[in-house]
């Protein structure tokens, strides 16, 4: 994580929901400097009645954050959800970002069995497919920090 | 603002009909309202239809493709889509119509045929419609919203599985007895814990189906027709309500959630039940009989609270002590539920309102709540959509 030659090969399955940065992947997310609500996806705003909606701007959330709830899905999601294999059971999680949002996604390399809610996660990057070129197609993720 | 009555219901049962298109269902249940009503199509002064999503344009348009069966008159024919909560529109402005002298006789109408298999995206447009990120990148089809939040209430209120199976227990045996369900099997608790775990921790037979259905209600304050009527039933609320800033829910087709609550849990339906409340001048604890959108077992716990049926953290032990029993304080879902009807999202509001009414008018056989005076019937959907409907008799 964070190698630049090993970012060249990760490529996003979906353009402007994540970003790499020097300590891995983090989440896209847009801060509104009027009523300091974070939105993500960034585009889809949730103002705060009453909000001027003046000076949003894009922000990267931290890369670590706790988990605020979790499952454990039993059977394979249907299509457009594409993965290199069969993965149930899986985990998904929401985690709280320091920042004040809270964000849901997988939950990868971690034991599902000892999940418990206030875990410390970390966003990281899972390869859903691989494209015409070889690179590996990927979307953001939970891991439990070590 | 007229007093508005319910003078006519009709459904078709609920299940899986592939060889029936919508209009057929439709016809179905209007007829039965008619016949109930004891009123002619022509007194029919406006149509409120529930859109059907996967019926195309058809589906959108399911009020003109039903006018056109008992023959078109001309009068407004309106369509409405708020997810599950969409009948509820429909009874609304079927309501507010009729109450602001618009027209006298008014039908609500929700049909639904659901798509073979898993519910999943309409659109193929993961900008503008994070219906596609939820299931494309997370892979989180509906139930796993409602484990997230379940998952919470086990931390926080220590609510176990065997609450969670004894719902389902409870509404089986309701289920059992409405010749309306599609599912009629009585379960037991080892049964249910038995059954597959979907998203831990709710499990297959704790999360309802898809089906397909129809209903349909006409309300009037016309006196002659309401004098027609067998036991019309009083409207003495009908509201909508859409989620307030800071609702810590995690909502079905959102990604994100404040982590910080500024409002209540399932704010959309705070909000519905509480205009309902103050429009009705009723309250939870003058309710007899209560239809809660049991998606889940933890809906049925989540909405005695977010109603105001119980306190926070007190619906495992309301359900356990028996108060939500026919013969209990409040009889909730004596229909069998969605647990026994399966969820058809166009109809399934304006079912529950058949339900509560034919409650109220002692209509319900076995299932029937004896001296039953005043029924709410409380929806739920998807991304900020709710309605309540308070009925007295």
């Amino acid at each position: 994580m964070g190698n630049v030659a090993t970012a060249k090969r990760k490529v996003p399955a979906l353009p402007d929901l994540f970003e790499w940065a020097e300590d891995g992947l983090r989440m896209q997310s847009a801060k509104c400097s009027s009523c300091n609500t974070y939105f993500f996806p960034a585009a889809h705003a949730q103002h705060r009645p009453e909000c001027s909606r003046e000076g949003v701007e894009k922000v990267l959330l931290s890369n670590k954050g706790t988990l605020a709830t979790y499952t454990i899905q039993h059977y394979m999601c249907p299509p457009p959800f594409k993965t290199l294999g069969d993965i149930t059971p899986y985990g998904l999680a929401m985690v709280e970002f320091p920042e004040g949002i809270s964000v849901a996604g997988l939950i990868v390399e971690s034991d599902l069995e000892a999940l418990k809610i206030g875990l410390e996660m970390e966003t990281v990057s899972y390869t859903v497919s691989h494209d015409e070129e070889g690179n590996d197609v990927i979307t953001w993720a939970f891991r439990v920090v070590k | 603002m007229r007093d508005v009555y319910i003078v006519g219901v009709g459904m078709h049962p609920w299940g899986k009909f592939e060889n029936k298109i919508f209009t057929q269902l439709g016809e179905v249940a209007v007829a039965e309202a008619l016949k109930d009503a004891d009123i002619t199509w022509d007194k029919i002064g406006a149509i409120m239809s529930g859109i059907l999503i996967y019926g195309g344009n058809a589906g959108h348009l399911s009020g003109q493709y039903i006018e056109s069966v008992f023959g078109e008159t001309g009068v407004p024919v309106v369509n409405v889509y708020n997810a599950c909560a969409t009948g509820s529109a429909a009874i609304r402005m079927a309501h507010n119509s009729i109450a602001a002298g618009e027209t006298d006789t008014a039908l609500a109408v929700g049909v639904d045929i659901s798509p073979k298999g898993f519910l999943t995206a309409k659109s193929k447009d993961p900008k503008a419609d994070r219906d596609v990120l939820r299931w494309q990148m997370a892979g989180m089809p509906n139930p796993v919203y409602w484990a997230l939040e379940c998952r919470k209430r086990f931390e926080k209120y220590g609510d176990t599985e065997d609450v969670l199976a004894d719902i389902k227990v409870q509404l089986s045996q309701y289920g059992s007895k409405n010749p309306n369900a599609r599912y009629k099997k009585i379960y037991t608790r080892e049964q249910v814990l038995g059954s597959v775990m979907v998203c831990d921790p709710l499990r297959l037979f704790e999360i309802c189906a898809t089906s397909d259905g129809a209903a349909a209600v006409i309300l009037s304050s016309d006196p002659k027709t309401i004098a027609r009527a067998n036991k019309p039933v009083r409207i003495a609320a009908t509201t909508m309500g859409s989620a307030i800033y800071g609702d810590p829910t995690i909502r079905i087709s959102a990604l994100s959630a404040p982590s910080k609550a500024e409002a209540p849990l399932l704010s959309e339906s705070y909000s519905a039940s509480q205009q309902a409340y103050e429009k009705a001048g009723i309250g939870p604890e003058d309710i007899d009989i209560l239809e809660l959108p049991d998606n889940s077992s933890w809906h049925y716990l989540q909405y005695l609270e977010t109603c105001g049926f119980c306190g926070e953290g007190q619906a495992a032990k309301m359900f356990s002590d028996g108060l939500t029993k026919i013969g209990g304080k409040v009889a909730v879902n004596p229909s069998g539920g969605f647990s026994s009807f399966g969820e058809a999202i166009g109809a399934q509001a304006i079912w529950q309102v058949v339900e509560a009414s034919n409650q109220l008018r002692g209509r319900c056989g076995e299932r029937q709540v004896k001296d039953a005076q005043v029924a709410m019937a409380q929806t739920y959907g998807l991304m900020g959509n709710s309605g309540t409907t308070i009925l007295t008799i």
